[in-house]
């Protein structure tokens, strides 16, 4: 049992590995309040589903999950940049990117 | 395993010609001198009309069963996806029409916008066609990121720029959830039915209600939409409402109606009609009730929208547990949906100026004594949204409610008792702005956004929105 755990790594490490970082990335986007730290949360989610698309392209043996996940990463990208730019434009506004303190809009 | 086929091409030529306009655009915004941008919104209206025609072109030569697979099983053309292909080229030309006016009024001439929101338009073609998991997570972020940057364009803007943060990361938070389920759904990918282990196949299913929830505002994940739709700049409103929400719920027709269907997908092995028909329920009553104590017309309209994004989702539930007609009742729905949501937001956008944007529903009391004609296509748009007879809303409901008694062993007949009960509701708050246009005097003269584009656009949604009440047997022949 413990040899299975600690030393025989198989696919269901990697799985449980992504399920942690996804977990821990949610948990970062709905408990932090800085928008920036959110986006790093986000980018957490996201790599933890490159993760399980490589660990089953991996276990099915074929390359798509592989293609995946380099679109995922080109996606993910592109959308750094435009959430980036929209937290600039925010902070120039208001010197504070917090996201409970951003209440012009009625709610 | 098919290997690409130039033949393909000839099948995708109403996405080509969305993509390859919206980088024109964006070339020719950089390469253009001066401050007008109308140029820039004709090329667009062009370019999307052009992908409007030929999608037409391609419904009327395919056969009702016929089923291309196009790059190795990437996309699937069929008339389902031309037909939705039309409706979203169709509604970015008329949002191209209406933007340069609010864009002269209120000083954005941001000539990008147009190239961006082309290439969203093109995202939510994908997503029509989309028949792989990594097809529809292309599609919908195509169509999301344009849309974050047409949100938050009006950079000086604190409304605009909360308005975008706030869409972004929501947005953003469902595409995570959007690619771990997907992940997690290749688990599948190879034994279907025999997988010893579903534990992370549900799983996933339940992720993808979850992000499909965020991306159509379904309540619980709609916070994001009251606020999205107030900051963004009206056109831009419109766009979201009507583009968007049909791509999403594109989308969904192809994953959870078509590829995780059938008979022990939606309640058996992978359960996701569980969880989605609890959130339509939850989504048209919540929607409804905080749209009655609205005062600011968007978010009156971003609440009805939500509302309406419950019953579309009552439509998909159907199609999923394997109503032969779901499909071309949400078709039609989204076609009547858009045509109306633009109408709607084109009188806004003419009602309004830079002085007043005139949103509160106290200011537009006596509209109709002043401009007649916006006040009557700003009526029928109005009963079309509450579903009333003689309009094209009242046979999209009453499609889709039909189609969702058909579902085996009427497990859906308690939404359908929810959506016409909401219904009802829903006529208190539009009937609300008829009443102030009509029945009230007007307390000082407007001075409308004056553009022929604008008023062209106003006309037309409200006759097709009329002409789809009166003659719908056209355009169900046509999708279906």
């Amino acid at each position: 049992m413990l040899n299975d755990v600690f030393f025989n790594v198989g696919y269901g490490h990697f799985l449980v590995l992504a399920g942690m970082l996804f977990v821990i990335g949610v948990a970062g986007v709905v408990v932090r309040r800085n928008a920036l730290i959110m986006m790093m949360s986000i980018e957490l989610m996201l790599n933890a589903a490159n993760m399980t698309l490589l660990t089953f392209s991996r276990m099915w043996g074929n390359g798509s999950g592989h293609a995946f996940a380099l679109i995922v990463i080109a996606v993910a990208a592109a959308e750094a940049a435009v959430g980036l730019a929209i937290v600039v434009a925010v902070f120039r506004g208001r010197r504070h990117i917090d996201v409970d303190r951003l209440n012009t809009l009625r709610s | 395993m098919s290997t690409f086929n130039v033949g393909d091409l000839g099948y995708m030529v109403p996405y080509l010609i969305l993509a390859i306009a919206g980088m024109l655009v964006v070339m020719a915004e950089a390469f253009f001198k001066g401050s007008d941008r109308s140029a820039l919104s004709g090329l667009t209206v062009v370019g999307a009309l052009a992908s409007t025609v030929s999608s037409i072109i391609l419904v009327r030569q395919l056969g009702a069963d016929e089923r291309h697979v196009l790059l190795g099983g990437m996309l699937v053309a069929d008339r389902m996806s031309y037909v939705l292909a039309a409706v979203f080229a169709a509604t970015t030309a008329a949002t191209a029409l209406i933007s340069p006016a609010h864009q002269r009024e209120h000083g954005w001439q941001n000539g990008e916008y147009y190239g961006v929101m082309l290439l969203s338009a093109s995202g939510m073609v994908m997503l029509a066609h989309a028949s792989d998991l990594c097809t529809v997570f292309l599609g919908v972020e195509t169509m999301s990121i344009g849309v974050y940057v047409m949100t938050g364009l009006r950079r000086r803007s604190k409304r605009g720029n909360e308005a975008a943060l706030k869409y972004f990361l929501m947005g953003a938070f469902a595409t995570g959830f959007l690619l771990y389920g997907t992940s997690n759904l290749l688990r599948m990918q190879s034994a279907l039915a025999s997988t010893s282990n579903p534990g992370l196949v549900v799983a996933g299913g339940f992720l993808l209600v979850i992000a499909f929830g965020f991306k159509v505002a379904a309540v619980p994940f709609h916070m994001w939409a009251p606020d999205a739709y107030e900051g963004a700049p009206s056109p831009v409103t419109a766009f979201m409402a009507a583009a968007v929400k049909a791509g999403a719920v594109a989308a969904m027709l192809r994953l959870f109606g078509t590829a995780l269907g059938g008979d022990v997908l939606p309640f058996g092995t992978l359960g996701w009609a569980s969880p989605l028909v609890v959130i339509a329920a939850l989504t048209i009553t919540f929607g409804n009730i905080a749209a009655v104590r609205q005062e600011n017309l968007k978010r009156m309209l971003a609440y009805s929208s939500i509302s309406h994004g419950g019953v579309l989702l009552v439509g998909l539930a159907a199609l999923g547990l394997g109503s032969a007609t779901a499909d071309s009742a949400i078709v039609f729905y989204l076609i009547a949906y858009c045509v109306t949501t633009i109408g709607a937001f084109s009188v806004i956008i003419y009602v309004g100026s830079a002085k007043r944007e005139r949103l509160l529903v106290e200011d537009w009391a006596g509209l109709a004594g002043r401009h007649p004609a916006a006040a009557l296509a700003m009526t029928v748009c109005l009963l079309s949204l509450g579903g009333m007879p003689p309009t094209g809303g009242f046979f999209a409901k009453f499609y889709l409610f039909k189609a969702a008694t058909e579902v085996y062993d009427g497990q859906l007949l308690w939404l359908v008792v929810i959506g016409v009960v909401n219904s009802a509701v829903s006529i208190y708050y539009y009937l609300r702005i008829v009443t102030a246009m009509y029945f009230r005097e007007a307390n000082e003269p407007f001075s409308p956004t004056r553009s022929t584009a604008l008023v062209l656009v106003m006309g037309l949604c409200a006759a097709l929105v009329l002409e789809l009440g009166l003659m719908p047997g056209f355009w169900l022949r046509l999708v279906g």
